[in-house]
């Protein structure tokens, strides 16, 4: 009895919603489509031209290259790491492989000028987003 | 809109450090006008029957401006906008659990 004279009557929330609810693995294929656009981009460059605009240009798509990589690694950590649960892994055993060899993949873009690689980053990430559109219905 | 005190459990982190989520708080009506600095229990504008818990940031002509302590985890008046005062349902005054934390809350 004296238990039910301190216990609280209501719940307050101190809460946020960022990391507990938004998830969405567009984020992750625009990275993925980017880091295809760059390759594809840098390769039409001429490789002897040395004037500065083409070292400019060759230079920044480099760097877009390598951030959007990046980009889609963080992004494919988060749905990884908080929006599948234990169930998913059920429905979906090679979830966790696939975020794996999908992560790997984006190390491997951000390193290279490789089209066959990103080719398989693009595969892979449509591969998570498949699946996470699958948990959703 | 309750006239004495009540009792709120805390939810989330977004008050951390000053309220952890499972502290029970002693909960003030409020008294008119909200001052910068206490922590209020109001009414999600989202949801009004969800009950929020955040720091006033500003006050404005009749709205206040609500913050989380921690500013990285924590969706607030950055997200939602200003909030009419008149959501503004009480003011965690006092924490009695757990009693090793057990204080006044502060502004």
């Amino acid at each position: 009895m004296f238990s039910r004279l301190l216990t609280p009557t209501a719940v307050a929330h101190a809460h946020c919603d960022i990391p507990c609810g938004i998830y969405d693995p567009t984020a992750a294929k625009v990275a993925a489509d980017t880091v295809a656009k760059m390759v594809e981009k840098i390769s039409a460059l001429q490789p002897s031209a040395t004037d500065f605009t083409t070292r400019g240009n060759f230079v920044r798509m480099i760097t877009v290259k390598e951030e959007h990589a990046q980009i889609c690694k963080k992004e494919l950590e988060i749905l990884w790491s908080d929006y599948f649960k234990p169930e998913h892994l059920e429905k979906f055993p090679k979830l966790h492989d696939t975020f794996w060899k999908a992560a790997k993949l984006c190390s491997k873009n951000k390193q290279n000028v490789d089209a066959a690689a990103a080719a398989e980053l693009q595969a892979a990430v449509k591969e998570i987003s498949d699946m996470f559109y699958a948990t959703k219905k | 809109m309750r006239r004495g005190p009540w009792r709120v459990a805390v939810a989330g982190h977004s008050m951390e450090p000053a309220l952890r989520e499972g502290d029970w708080l002693l909960v003030l009506p409020p008294r008119g006008r909200p001052r910068v600095g206490e922590v209020v229990v109001l009414r999600d504008p989202r949801d009004a029957k969800h009950l929020l818990l955040k720091r006033v940031a500003a006050v404005g002509d009749g709205a206040v401006t609500v913050m989380g302590d921690r500013r990285d985890h924590s969706t607030d008046s950055r997200y939602f906008g200003d909030v009419p005062v008149t959501d503004i349902v009480g003011r965690a005054a006092f924490r009695y659990a757990p009693l090793g934390r057990a204080g006044r809350v502060r502004s």
